[in-house]
């Protein structure tokens, strides 16, 4: 859930603490082993029964007519950085559509009586210092309050608090997410070189001045000296360079399966080594922005630019070119009525895989893209779970789990007790075949994801069971694109993003590659820069 | 027959001075509870042995309207003792947190256990008075009597305290006078009417007091007996911390979550170094902020200032709050300072309550818990101290204390960093606390041109420790100096690193 690494500095807790603290809280949980009374499952999800209708299109016929000068397809990020940058360039006329009920994409959150959570994104990493557009976009928002010494000064509160990320590593809780406990000394050299190697790679930089790997992709030299390590799997890389430690690759796995949804045998060398070599402060500003609601709040600043101009519940399904524009037909799903909207331009921020069944002849360019599924559990626990070794952290990850551990929802809050304690856990599947994973996390009931999250927290908190009182599962069947070899630097990927007779225009973060909030952001200021310079060369 | 008779009176006797050294003891108990629960030994003392007395007076007079199956009420009233008198100082601990009613219950008590003992010896007498020549059955019951007071009076405070502790001792002698009632009960089987369920009875009794006596040790947490080293009082656990006072000698101390919070001996020094150099140096000092501090001491400094109109006190537990309102022990430590017309208590998170609070204050005390867990180091980071600057009115001081700048250096020097950040004036002091060791403060002021030394207004009682010289304390021993600290921020927590390493040594 979160990267950047904390290597170098050592736990100053001693072991001894820790092992003393084991034995005193075994009993606890033996004792209350009792099944707790009967706890509450709830299950949501993007609204996947809508969006399915897109496989059949057996929507009404248009009843209302709407026109635009621009229209924007899709109210994720890319969506909303777009309105953004149209607001700062002096548009205010343009529309906005968007399937769900709300707006942010994968940006959302859910609430409670206790604490917000996430419902997807939920934290960006601190910005390379060069990425001067979305710097000023955390100044405008106050997350940056000002410099030092040329550095920015970030909002303390929406940095996350210290301690910051726990790794359940040999029954035991332990500061920092890289495995350090009882390590053999080549298993450390081993981390140290691969450390190493990520440091080399997140500093070099080809002859036009441009990095190998940055954020975003787009900014990256087109030198194409690694470009090769986009055809192998991270496995294959890793296998290739003798980093054949269980402990370290099961690292490594973690890492790719937290950002790009698959693990290292599913992702390209490229994207895994990006993963460590792509922001650029590097252990020594290793910090994040979050907030308790994750990345929604990152979405709310960006809705102040859309939100006069948005539909929401407005499936768009067809999109055809016409002589004079564009005819678009959006399904509105609160009357259940098809409305016609003519624009002159549109900039699609929708995922490919929607693509495929709104334009005409992008099936083939639409099945290029595979998305990785997602499943979210928010629990509800009746007390806090205190464990020995390390305090609870932001971000929990239970070595060799099946899910990705934890986040403390209420970590970002000043207050010193909470009536109970909220965690949203984060599950991405392990296997390849993404469809697969996908029919399992539709078809699968509430009960059995229930169980499946809990046998998965119960090798670090014994008798969990007994203290949840409530889950709330999340599916995100196409929760993010999923970098596989060949894809970032793919002529498939690149043909997917040109613009059609310069009215149709695409953002969206499975275009850059890889799905963070900093290639969505980008992606909407790009597509509209673009548009903004094709009609000014037009006119 | 005479072998018979003469282990009757043998039996009966030996019952007299045991009920003897057991009404004593219970006296005894009663008034050491009295003394460390409510203070003022001497009073205490003085009432529990008046009404001690007067009530067995009052069981006496009763005893003449015994006038059948005097054997049987004589064992079923060695019972009562034996439950009533046992279960007494369990009762009491158990009660001392409904304080309201204690008082009546303790009384209640002494008072039940005297007449029941008043009764005894009268009845005893009728009992043998065909029996034994009257002469020799005076002489017998009072010198038995008088030695069972003797034997308590010497073994209470020598062995029985002690080696059992109060509530143990109590129960102790409960099993005593039981035993002997089953005794009597046994040996006796001929002499009295319905025989199996007077045994019945008295197993019964027996049964009670001896799973009480168990389970004594988790009533009163031995453990945390121990611990301390000191008699623990009282005990009370709140949704947020673990309460416990203990009495040694003149000094009371109050442990939260097994710290030390202050103790009654020399907690004057900490307080009056708290209160009185912000308070003396602020150019104004109506509007009073104390955040912590639900012992309400540091209310009882700031009340020493007739120019205060208002001091509201954040806390974050009521639990705390309204034991120091109402406790009379408590109350008798901040001179019933929370229960000041001048004084509003809130119970609040200090930090949500500063972010949304809409007043400004002349002076701000800060006595937050150490910074011994990450919660608790939310409260001592550069956005709480940013978060105080608009509660601040213009020519604000504020307080903090910060740890002991000689066991926990870098923590000292963290805190003092870090609030330097948000209020550039800042300044430290320090004092010997003796049951704390050296102890430190971080004064700091929103105006600059602040002067801690100055003095614009004095206390209007005279102060014990605080001599009105900011500079005497002013100053810091090498030993007592850390350079490159870092400032404590929420996203690095610093401080709870150094506090950890540094305490850590010496724990």
């Amino acid at each position: 859930m979160k990267n950047g690494e904390k290597y170098n500095k050592p736990s100053r807790r001693s072991f001894l603490k820790l092992a003393g603290a084991t034995l005193l809280a075994t009993p606890f949980f033996q004792f209350c082993k009792q099944e707790a009374a009967r706890l509450i499952v709830k299950l949501t999800g993007t609204n996947h029964i809508l969006g399915h209708r897109l496989w059949a299109k057996d929507f009404p016929n248009p009843s209302k007519t709407v026109t635009t000068p621009l229209l924007i397809v899709g109210a994720g990020i890319s969506g909303l950085s777009a309105a953004r940058q149209l607001r700062k360039k002096g548009i205010n006329d343009f529309l906005i559509i968007e399937m769900e009920n709300h707006a942010g994409g994968n940006a959302a959150n859910g609430e409670n009586k206790y604490s917000k959570f996430p419902l997807g994104a939920h934290y960006l990493p601190l910005p390379n210092a060069h990425d001067t557009e979305l710097m000023r976009f955390l100044e405008e928002e106050k997350i940056i309050t000002g410099y030092k010494d040329g550095k920015p000064i970030f909002d303390e509160n929406q940095l996350t608090f210290a301690p910051q990320e726990r790794l359940y590593y040999k029954n035991n809780w332990q500061e920092g997410l890289v495995p350090r406990y009882g390590n053999s000394k080549a298993l450390d050299d081993a981390f140290n070189r691969f450390f190493e190697a990520m440091d080399a790679f997140r500093k070099e930089k080809a002859a036009d001045g441009l990095y190998y790997f940055d954020i975003p992709i787009s900014a990256t030299t087109p030198d194409g000296k690694y470009r090769n390590l986009d055809t192998i799997t991270m496995m294959q890389w890793l296998h290739d360079n003798n980093f054949n430690y269980p402990e370290l690759i099961e690292y490594v796995n973690y890492c790719c399966r937290d950002d790009y949804g698959l693990g290292v045998n599913g992702v390209s060398a490229w994207a895994g080594i990006h993963y460590f070599a792509g922001r650029k402060h590097g252990a020594d500003l290793d910090s994040v922005l979050t907030w308790p609601e994750g990345n929604a709040r990152l979405a709310n600043h960006l809705k102040k630019y859309a939100s006069d101009n948005m539909a929401l519940n407005y499936l768009a399904h067809t999109v055809t070119p016409t002589d004079s524009g564009l005819e678009v037909l959006a399904f509105d799903a609160t009357t259940q009525q098809t409305v016609q909207i003519n624009a002159d331009k549109v900039i699609m921020a929708t995922p490919q895989f929607v693509n495929g069944y709104l334009l005409p002849n992008r099936k083939k360019t639409a099945k290029n893209s595979i998305y990785a599924p997602w499943l979210l559990a928010t629990l509800t626990l009746s007390t806090k779970p205190d464990e020995p070794g390390f305090p609870l952290c932001w971000d929990n990850v239970l070595h060799n789990a099946k899910g990705l551990g934890y986040i403390y929802d209420q970590h970002q809050s000043i207050q010193q007790l909470h009536d109970k304690t909220v965690i949203t856990y984060y599950y991405s599947f392990a296997g390849n075949d993404t469809k697969k994973s996908r029919k399992e996390l539709y078809s699968k009931t509430a009960e059995y994801w229930k169980e499946f999250v809990l046998a998965d927290l119960e090798a670090a908190h014994p008798g969990i069971k007994n203290i949840t009182e409530e889950i709330q599962l999340h599916r995100l069947g196409h929760g993010m694109v999923a970098p596989v070899p060949g894809y970032i630097f793919g002529m498939q990927k690149q043909a997917a993003g040109k613009p059609i007779a310069n009215r149709i225009y695409f953002a969206h973060t499975d275009l850059a590659g890889i799905s963070i909030f900093e290639e969505a952001f980008h992606q909407g200021i790009n597509a509209v820069n673009q548009l903004l310079h094709d009609t000014t060369v037009d006119s | 027959m005479v072998k018979n008779k003469l282990s009757f009176e043998i039996l009966l006797l030996l019952a007299v001075f045991t009920i003897a050294t057991c009404g004593l003891i219970y006296e005894l108990v009663a008034g050491t509870l009295a003394s460390y629960l409510l203070g003022d030994s001497v009073k205490q003392f003085s009432f529990i042995i008046g009404v001690y007395l007067f009530s067995m007076g009052i069981g006496s007079y009763f005893s003449k309207f015994i006038r059948r199956n005097l054997l049987n009420t004589f064992v079923e009233i060695e019972l009562l003792v034996g439950l009533v008198g046992g279960l007494s100082s369990v009762i009491l601990f158990v009660l001392f947190e409904n304080v309201g009613y204690f008082q009546f219950i303790l009384y209640l008590l002494v008072f039940v256990t005297g007449c029941l003992v008043g009764l005894e010896i009268p009845l005893l007498m009728n009992i043998l008075k065909d029996r034994v020549k009257f002469r020799d059955l005076v002489s017998n019951v009072f010198t038995f009597d008088y030695i069972g007071a003797l034997l308590a009076s010497i073994l209470f405070p020598l062995v029985l305290v002690p080696q059992l502790g109060i509530m143990r001792t109590s129960l102790f002698f409960g099993m005593i006078n039981t035993a002997i009632a089953l005794i009597v009960c046994i040996a006796l089987k001929k002499e009295l009417k319905r025989q199996p369920l007077l045994l019945f009875k008295a197993a019964f009794c027996m049964v009670v007091l001896i799973i009480v006596f168990i389970f004594s040790e988790k009533i009163l947490s031995y453990s945390e007996s121990k611990l301390y080293g000191e008699n623990i009082i009282y005990t009370h656990s709140t949704p947020y911390q673990r309460i416990v006072l203990t009495h040694n000698k003149n000094d009371y101390r109050l442990y939260l979550n097994n710290n030390l919070q202050f103790s009654s001996a020399d907690e004057y020094r900490y307080h009056e170094a708290l209160v009185h150099p912000a308070m003396t140096s602020a150019k104004k000092a109506e509007n009073i902020l104390v955040m912590g501090g639900g012992d309400g001491l540091a209310v009882r400094e700031i009340l020493k200032y007739p120019e205060v109109k208002h001091i509201t006190l954040v806390d974050l537990d009521e639990g705390m709050t309204r034991l120091f309102k109402e406790n009379t022990v408590l109350t008798g430590f901040n001179k019933n300072a929370l229960n000041n017309p001048k004084v509003s208590v809130i119970n609040a998170d200090a930090y949500v309550w500063a972010r949304e609070c809409k007043q400004q204050f002349d002076v701000v005390i800060i006595d937050f818990p150490d910074p011994g867990n990450y919660s608790l180091g939310k409260l001592y980071s550069l956005s709480f101290y940013n978060t105080l600057q608009h509660i601040l009115s213009p020519d604000a001081v504020v307080v903090i204390q910060t740890t002991s700048p000689y066991f926990a250096p870098k923590s000292f020097w963290c805190i003092n960093k870090t609030v330097q950040q948000a209020l550039p004036k800042t300044d430290a002091y320090h004092i010997y606390v003796p049951s704390f060791g050296e102890w430190g403060y971080t004064i700091a002021a929103k105006n600059p041109a602040t002067d801690f030394k100055s003095v614009k207004r004095k206390a209007n009682e005279k102060l014990r420790f605080y001599e009105y010289d900011f500079t005497r304390l002013n100053t810091f021993s090498k030993d007592m100096v850390a350079a490159d600290v870092e400032i404590n921020r929420l996203d690095n927590q610093i401080l709870v690193r150094y506090f950890d390493e540094e305490w850590g040594k010496i724990q």
